[in-house]
C-alpha cells in the first residue's frame, strides 16, 4: 500500500502540482477543495489509473469524493484491483 | 500671456518665481540642484535656440521624456516658443518613438544635455502613418502624453492647457500644497503622475526631486532621498511604498502620501501608518485619458481587506454601465464611465475615440470616457475597483475576475505581492496562473495559500497553478506587476 500511495502522489505532483513546493502534501490533503483537481482534473485521474492499473473505466465512478485525496485514490486503485483478482 | 507647459499660466508663474525668488531651488536630481532662477535661464536660452531654428510650429516636437532639469527646461523653453511638445517615454525603442513622432507629424526629435546643449534629429515625415491623426495645436493643447502602451503601440493623448490648470487648483487645494513642500517624483516624466508631483509644483514654485530611472527599485537611495530633501510629498505606485517602509525607516516629515496605479495591500497600508507617523494617506484614482476622478482618505489603523477608490472628485461625474449598457442607479457593479474637469478631448488619433469618448449616456452634456474598469458602488455611495473588465475570463464557463483572486492571495498575510494571469486552455477555456512572492521570513508553500482561497473562492477561481517564491514579481516600466511576462514564462513551461 505505501508503494501505491507513493506512486499516486508522484502522479498527482507530476500532473498537478509541478513546480510547486509539496513536502506539506499529505495523503489526506483535499485536493477538490483546494482547487489542485478540478471536474476535468478527475477525468484525467480516471484515465490515469484505468490505464496504469488495468482497471475497466466503467468501474470507476467519475464522483469527486473517489478522488479527493491521495488516500482516497490509493484505496480506490487497492480496492479495485483487489476485486479484479 | 505668454504659452506654457503644460499651459500658458504655467508659464507665467515661472517667470514670476525666477523674478520674486530666484535662488529657490526648483529642481533636485542627484547632487545637483536647479534654482528657478537657472531653469527659467536655461528654458530661456533653449527657446531662443528654437526660436532661431524656424521650424514650423503648427508641427510638434518630440522631446523623449528623460527625468533631467535640463528635459524639463527644454519642455518649458519649447512651449514658450510656441510649439506642441510629444514627451514619449525614453525607453521607447527608436522604431516605436519614430512612428510616434511621424503620427503626430513632429518636425524633430529633440534632447538635451547636462550643460543645456541641444541635439536635434529630423523626423522622417510619413503622411500614410499621420492619416488618422488629427493637427496638433499648440495653444490649446501643449503637451501630449502617451499612455503606457503595455498592449500595443502607445496611444497619443494630447493635455489641454486648461485642463492641467484646473488640475493643479484642485491638488493645490486637497493637499494644501505651497511653496515651503518638497515633492518627490518617482513616476516617469511622460507619465499623467508628473502632472501632480513636478508640473504642479513648479507653476506653485514649490521644490521637486526627481528619482533617477536607475534607483528606482533601490530601497535605500528613495528612503535617503526623502530623508535628505525632507520631503513632504509622496506620491507612487505600491512599490515605491513598499521600498520607502523597507527595513523600519520611518519618515516623519512627510505629510502626504499617496497610492496610486495598483491596489494597495492592507498590511502595507499598515506599514504606511507607522512609516510616515504624520501624513495624510489618499488612494487616488485615475488614468492619462481624464487624469485623476476619485479619492479615499484612507486611515491604516481602521483598514479593512481591500481599500475603496472612494468617491468622484469635486466636477467629476460617474456613471457605472451595466452589461447591457444601461446606467445602473443606486448599489452595483459596472463598468466605470468619468467626465472630469481635467480630462483630453481624445486620442490624437481620430478613430480610436469611438466608443471611448462618448456623449453622456444620461443625456447630460459632457463627454465621459469608458475607462474599461469594472467598479462597484455600495449602498453608501463609496466606490470600489473589482478590476479592468479585460481582467475576465471564463474558467470552465465561468466569469472570473483575475482582479479578485489577486486580491485575495494578497490577503494572505504571509504574501508579500501576487499576480493572476489566464493561461489559455483547449479544455477549461482559461486556467489561472498564481504568481506568489512571500514575505521574507516566511515559509509560505502553494499548498496552504490554496487553502487560504478555498475558504474565500468559489472553486473555479482557485488558481490551477500556484507558484511561491521569494523573489519580488518582474516589472513593467511603471512599476506594475509585469503580467505579460508571467503569463509567457508560464506558457513556456507548460510547452516544455
Amino acid at each position: 500500500m505505501t508503494s501505491l500511495v507513493d506512486e499516486i502522489r508522484g502522479y498527482i505532483v507530476a500532473e498537478f502540482l509541478d513546480g510547486e513546493d509539496t513536502a506539506e502534501l499529505t495523503s489526506d490533503f483535499d485536493l477538490i477543495n483546494s482547487g489542485v483537481v478540478d471536474s476535468l482534473g478527475v477525468v484525467r485521474i480516471v484515465s490515469h489509473i484505468s490505464r496504469t492499473y488495468s482497471i475497466p473505466t466503467d468501474d470507476i465512478p467519475l464522483t469527486p469524493d473517489g478522488f479527493r485525496s491521495i488516500g482516497a485514490i490509493s484505496a480506490f486503485v487497492e480496492n479495485a484491483t483487489k476485486t479484479a483478482a | 500671456m505668454g504659452e506654457t507647459v503644460p499651459s500658458p499660466r504655467l508659464l507665467d508663474a515661472l517667470a514670476a518665481h525666477a523674478r520674486g525668488r530666484p535662488d529657490q531651488v526648483a529642481l533636485i536630481r542627484g547632487e545637483q540642484q536647479v534654482t528657478y532662477r537657472q531653469l527659467a535661464g536655461v528654458a530661456e536660452d533653449l527657446c531662443g535656440v528654437l526660436n532661431s531654428l524656424g521650424l514650423d510650429r503648427r508641427q510638434p516636437l518630440c522631446v523623449p521624456a528623460h527625468k533631467t532639469p535640463a528635459t524639463i527646461a527644454l519642455l518649458i523653453g519649447a512651449v514658450r516658443a510656441g510649439y506642441a511638445v510629444l514627451a514619449p517615454s525614453p525607453e521607447l525603442g527608436s522604431t516605436a518613438r519614430a512612428a510616434l513622432a511621424a503620427q503626430a507629424r513632429c518636425s524633430r526629435v529633440l534632447t538635451v544635455d547636462d550643460q543645456g546643449v541641444l541635439a536635434t534629429a529630423p523626423v522622417v515625415p510619413d503622411e500614410q502613418a499621420a492619416r488618422d491623426f488629427d493637427a496638433v495645436d499648440p495653444a490649446t493643447a501643449p503637451l501630449l502624453l502617451t499612455t503606457s502602451g503595455s498592449t500595443g503601440t502607445p496611444k497619443i493623448v494630447p493635455i489641454p492647457g486648461d485642463a492641467f490648470d484646473r488640475f493643479a487648483d484642485w491638488a493645490t487645494g486637497r493637499f494644501r500644497l505651497t511653496q515651503k513642500d518638497t515633492l518627490l517624483s518617482y513616476a516617469p516624466l511622460n507619465f499623467d503622475l508628473s502632472l501632480l508631483d513636478v508640473w504642479t509644483p513648479l507653476w506653485l514654485g514649490a521644490q521637486v526631486v526627481l528619482v533617477e530611472q536607475e534607483f528606482s527599485a533601490d530601497a535605500r537611495h528613495l528612503q535617503e532621498l526623502v530623508t535628505r530633501h525632507k520631503v513632504t510629498f509622496v506620491q507612487g505606485v505600491p512599490m515605491l511604498h513598499r521600498l520607502l517602509t523597507q527595513d523600519g525607516a520611518i519618515h516623519p516629515a512627510v505629510r502626504t502620501v499617496i497610492f496610486t496605479g495598483d491596489a494597495l495591500p492592507q498590511a502595507l497600508l499598515r506599514q504606511l501608518g507607522t512609516a510616515f507617523p504624520h501624513a495624510g494617506f489618499h488612494n487616488v484614482f485615475g488614468c492619462t485619458e481624464t487624469n485623476d476622478s476619485f479619492i479615499y482618505d484612507a486611515d491604516p489603523a481602521e483598514a479593512g481587506e481591500r481599500i475603496p477608490i472612494g468617491r468622484p472628485l469635486p466636477g467629476v461625474r460617474a456613471l457605472l454601465l451595466d452589461d447591457e449598457g444601461q446606467v445602473l442607479h443606486g448599489p452595483g457593479t459596472g463598468e466605470l464611465l468619468v467626465s472630469t474637469p481635467f480630462q483630453t478631448s481624445g486620442y490624437l488619433q481620430r478613430s480610436r475615440n469611438e466608443g471611448v469618448f462618448v456623449p453622456a449616456p444620461d443625456g447630460g452634456d459632457e463627454v465621459f470616457y469608458r475607462t474599461g474598469d469594472l467598479v462597484t458602488r455600495d449602498a453608501d455611495g463609496l466606490y470600489w475597483l473589482k478590476g479592468r473588465t479585460d481582467f475576465q475570463v471564463k474558467v470552465r464557463g465561468v466569469r472570473t475576475n483575475m482582479q479578485e483572486v489577486e486580491n485575495v492571495l494578497a490577503a494572505h498575510p504571509d504574501v508579500a505581492e501576487a499576480a493572476v494571469v489566464a493561461i489559455p486552455d483547449p479544455e477549461a477555456g482559461y486556467r489561472l496562473h498564481a504568481q506568489v512572492t512571500r514575505r521574507p521570513g516566511t515559509s509560505l508553500t502553494s499548498l496552504r495559500l490554496r487553502l487560504h482561497s478555498a475558504e474565500r473562492l468559489p472553486r473555479h477561481a482557485i488558481p490551477s497553478s500556484v507558484h511561491v517564491g521569494d523573489a519580488p514579481l518582474p516589472r513593467t516600466s511603471t512599476g506594475k506587476p509585469d503580467r505579460n511576462l508571467i503569463k509567457s514564462a508560464r506558457q513556456k513551461e507548460n510547452r516544455a
